[in-house]
């Protein structure tokens, strides 16, 4: 039992969700006290119990057929992994855990003035890892996803590009805890592309237009900026499988973002980008897949045990981003 | 992890490197001079009315030097035509400021004895000027520049320039007899390269006389553009130290921020000594300059927001819809209610810590917010009860709550409000002056 319960502590320290809900915590308590963000707290509670509550009824709808198999193979108790079982009891629980780090980067980014705004928010970002899915893998990033549909939908929800300013010393604070995060979800090639296309392209503009140095640095210490490009585009969950897939995508998103901003005046232009760019993933995912995709649907003729170890896998692997 | 480690360290280095720049210094755009006037332009004034696209801006002048040296260079999104330009009120202005200025406000404590009702009085503005600027022009093609458009409003004489290059666009305003601030070059190049024009404004001064103006008006214009900045890093070149920059951005949907930098607001609802009454405006200053200074001289502050309708309390009457039109805004029709939202954001910028130009955006956020200082009059009639005996000893605590936060708000040294504080609370009234009317 003590091997198990070693274990068990293990993996759920394993799981990067949790330093996920840590940081971004963190985050949001030293928005509120040192950057006297003006946010509500009870926005905050309002899309906190939004996600969490429709996480919680989509997963009971929705119910996983992976699960179903994982749930009769349990029954059975053929595998004595009592680690597995227990935590695959679970998956409704676990699961919240993705709902909670959605509704905190929610927190983070989204200012309304309503409370319906945000539960539309918190409940669309939510829903829309059931409803925009192909091959059992949501596209859109949830807390992006709800950004947006907050964007269109209502005419009172807004995002503050410039709330984090550009201290250097949030900037370590996010690249040192992203970087924690990024080890253990092994996506740090995303926010390498990302930010260094983004760099790049600004760099050549910033060079063509003969502005000084300053300026280029200024614009690529938003805290905000970095923010997106650690904790929302490496969400292991929506993006590319392949390493190339992310390459491209994250590069991609780069080259919208950098459009957008500086052609279109969009102040909002990276969250518009990764959301356009979001179901690319879906195509990326058809081209560079093939070794990527096992876990998603076992094949036919493996022994349970080693099926309900996949599932396991692909639980404590449903850590959605911010 | 490697490459990762790789970017950040290099990310960090470059940062840290390139983030020590050399200094310079104004707003939208600089002074030039044609003789050898000491110019400057501490502090601007500027109106945004903005709905979607489409945008009035208005710049108020202080400019002090002789009418006859203005000149303004302002980068504009676009090319304007003559009826695009217009000259406005400097009173509507000027009750902006008193509009949404931070205020005093005054309570008086009531009888302990006696309890009842207490009453309010309202008000004094802060201190803000008015900015200015302006140009002048021949056309030589070869030079690259291209006199869009050439007309007269009001007093002024108004070019509309674009340029290919910035030599060629320096050396047509020096031929011009405009003289550009050493170093303006480099900073032409962005605005030319960004595909944008050159408002270039002189005083017509047949006109200025013939009119028996006291002052420069403020210049208005009107265009359509998704580029909601003002461009400050222009001003910068001639302007020797801080410069303060007042934007009013009337909106009809709600606060306006900036988002590339922090806007953050000033401090507010703090209970001072009475004294500062007499002295709000040093007080306003010191309490802004330590404001700022604690933010790191890089956030931009909102002193005022909120719906044109109201105001509580007023430190001046809000703008009726008459006035607000001269300040631009142009989406009120007469049957609906107005529907003008303000916000006063004071930024006070230096070349090393706001290197870009300002970038707006407009939001919904419609939570109102004001600059407002508590000043509370102890009860100064006689008191004989034991209330009245508790409240004379919660007096002293109150009062040294209070100079404990004057001493931090503006780092006043503690001892010199102590001393002000006592003066004052000594000077109440002596009993016998209420005995007999």
């Amino acid at each position: 039992m003590k091997v198990i319960r070693a274990l068990r502590w293990a993996m759920l320290r394993q799981d990067p969700r949790n330093y996920q809900i840590l940081f971004l915590s963190l985050f949001l308590l030293l928005g509120i006290g040192t950057r006297d963000w003006t946010l509500r707290p009870d926005l905050i509670l309002v899309v906190m119990v939004t996600c969490l509550l429709t996480q919680w009824v989509a997963v009971s709808i929705w119910s996983n057929p992976k699960e179903k198999i994982l749930d009769s193979l349990t029954k059975k108790q053929t595998c004595n992994t009592e680690l597995e079982s227990n935590l695959a009891s679970s998956p409704k629980l676990l699961s919240l855990k993705s709902a909670m780090i959605t509704a905190l980067g929610l927190s983070l980014l989204l200012r309304a003035d309503h409370y319906t705004t945000m539960m539309l928010a918190g409940s669309l970002a939510i829903l829309s890892k059931f409803l925009f899915q192909v091959e059992r893998k949501h596209f859109f990033n949830p807390a992006n996803f709800g950004i947006i549909a907050a964007l269109i939908f209502t005419g009172d929800a807004w995002v503050s590009p410039g709330q984090w300013g550009d201290d250097g010393w949030y900037a370590l604070l996010f690249a040192g805890t992203g970087g924690l995060v990024l080890k253990r979800v092994g996506r740090w090639d995303t926010t390498a592309t990302f930010l260094g296309a983004y760099a790049l392209l600004e760099a050549i503009r910033n060079i063509w237009l003969g502005w000084t140095w300053d300026v280029y640095c200024h614009r690529l210490m938003s805290g905000s900026l970095l923010l997106f490009a650690l904790f929302m585009i490496t969400d292991p969950r929506s993006i590319p499988n392949a390493r190339i897939s992310r390459l491209l995508w994250a590069g991609s998103i780069a080259v919208v973002t950098f459009i957008l901003r500086n052609q279109f005046f969009v102040s909002t232009a990276v969250f518009w980008a990764l959301f356009a760019l979001s179901p690319l993933s879906v195509l990326l995912d058809y081209i560079w897949s093939a070794p990527r995709f096992s876990w998603l649907s076992p094949p036919p003729n493996v022994d349970r045990c080693s099926v309900e170890n996949k599932a396991a896998d692909t639980e404590s692997e449903q850590y959605s981003k911010v | 992890m490697k490459p990762f480690h790789i970017l950040i360290t290099l990310l960090i280095t470059i940062v840290a490197v390139v983030c020590f720049a050399q200094k310079a210094w104004a707003f939208c755009g600089f002074y030039v001079a044609k003789a050898d006037t000491k110019l400057y332009n501490q502090a601007s004034q500027v109106v945004i009315a903005r709905n979607g696209d489409r945008t009035i801006l208005t710049m108020a002048n202080d400019y002090q030097g002789d009418v006859k040296d203005f000149a303004l260079v302002v980068p504009v999104p676009v090319v304007l035509q003559q009826d695009q330009v217009n000259v406005g009120d400097p009173q509507i202005i000027e009750h902006l400021d008193a509009f949404s200025a931070p205020r005093l406000v005054e309570y008086f404590d009531p009888d302990p004895c006696n309890r009842p009702m207490y009453r309010s009085s309202a008000a004094a503005p802060g201190n803000t000027r008015g900015g200015g600027t302006r140009g002048g022009a021949e056309d030589e093609s070869d030079l690259g520049v291209t006199v869009e458009s050439r007309f007269s409003v009001g007093e002024y004489d108004i070019l509309i320039l674009s340029a290919r290059e910035s030599n060629g666009l320096e050396t047509w305003l020096k031929r011009n007899g405009y003289r550009i601030p050493k170093g303006a070059n480099q900073l032409l190049r962005p605005y030319i390269r960004q595909n944008m024009k050159f408002f270039v404004a002189k005083v017509n001064l047949e006109k200025f006389e013939a009119g028996g103006y006291q002052f420069l008006r403020p210049l208005q214009m009107a265009y359509e553009s998704p580029r909601f900045m003002l461009p400050i890093r222009l001003g910068m070149v001639n302007a020797t130290s801080e410069q303060d920059l007042i934007v009013y951005v009337l909106s009809p949907k709600g606060q306006a921020e900036i988002t590339n930098y922090r806007t953050v607001n000033v401090p507010t609802d703090s209970e001072i000594p009475v004294f500062v009454k007499n002295e709000f405006s040093d007080f306003y200053k010191a309490m802004f300059q330590t404001a700022y200074t604690r933010e790191g001289k890089k956030v931009a502050f909102r002193e005022y927001a909120w719906d044109m309708g109201s105001c509580d309390p007023c430190s001046a009457e809000p703008l009726n819809s008459e006035e607000l039109k001269k300040a631009g805004v142009f989406w009120l029709t007469p049957s609906e209610p107005n529907n003008v939202f303000i916000t006063r954001l004071h930024v006070r910028y230096t070349r090393d810590k706001f290197p870009e130009d300002l970038m707006f955006q407009e939001t919904s956020n419609t939570q109102q917010f004001q600059g407002r200082y508590i000043l509370r009059h102890p009860f100064s009639g006689e008191m004989k009860c034991q209330a009245g005996r508790e409240y004379q000893r919660s007096l002293m605590q109150r009062f040294e709550q209070e100079a404990q936060t004057l001493a931090k708000l503006t780092e006043w040294k503690i001892q010199d409000i102590r001393k002000k504080t006592n003066v004052t609370s000594s000077q109440t009234a002596p009993w016998w002056r209420t005995i007999w009317p």
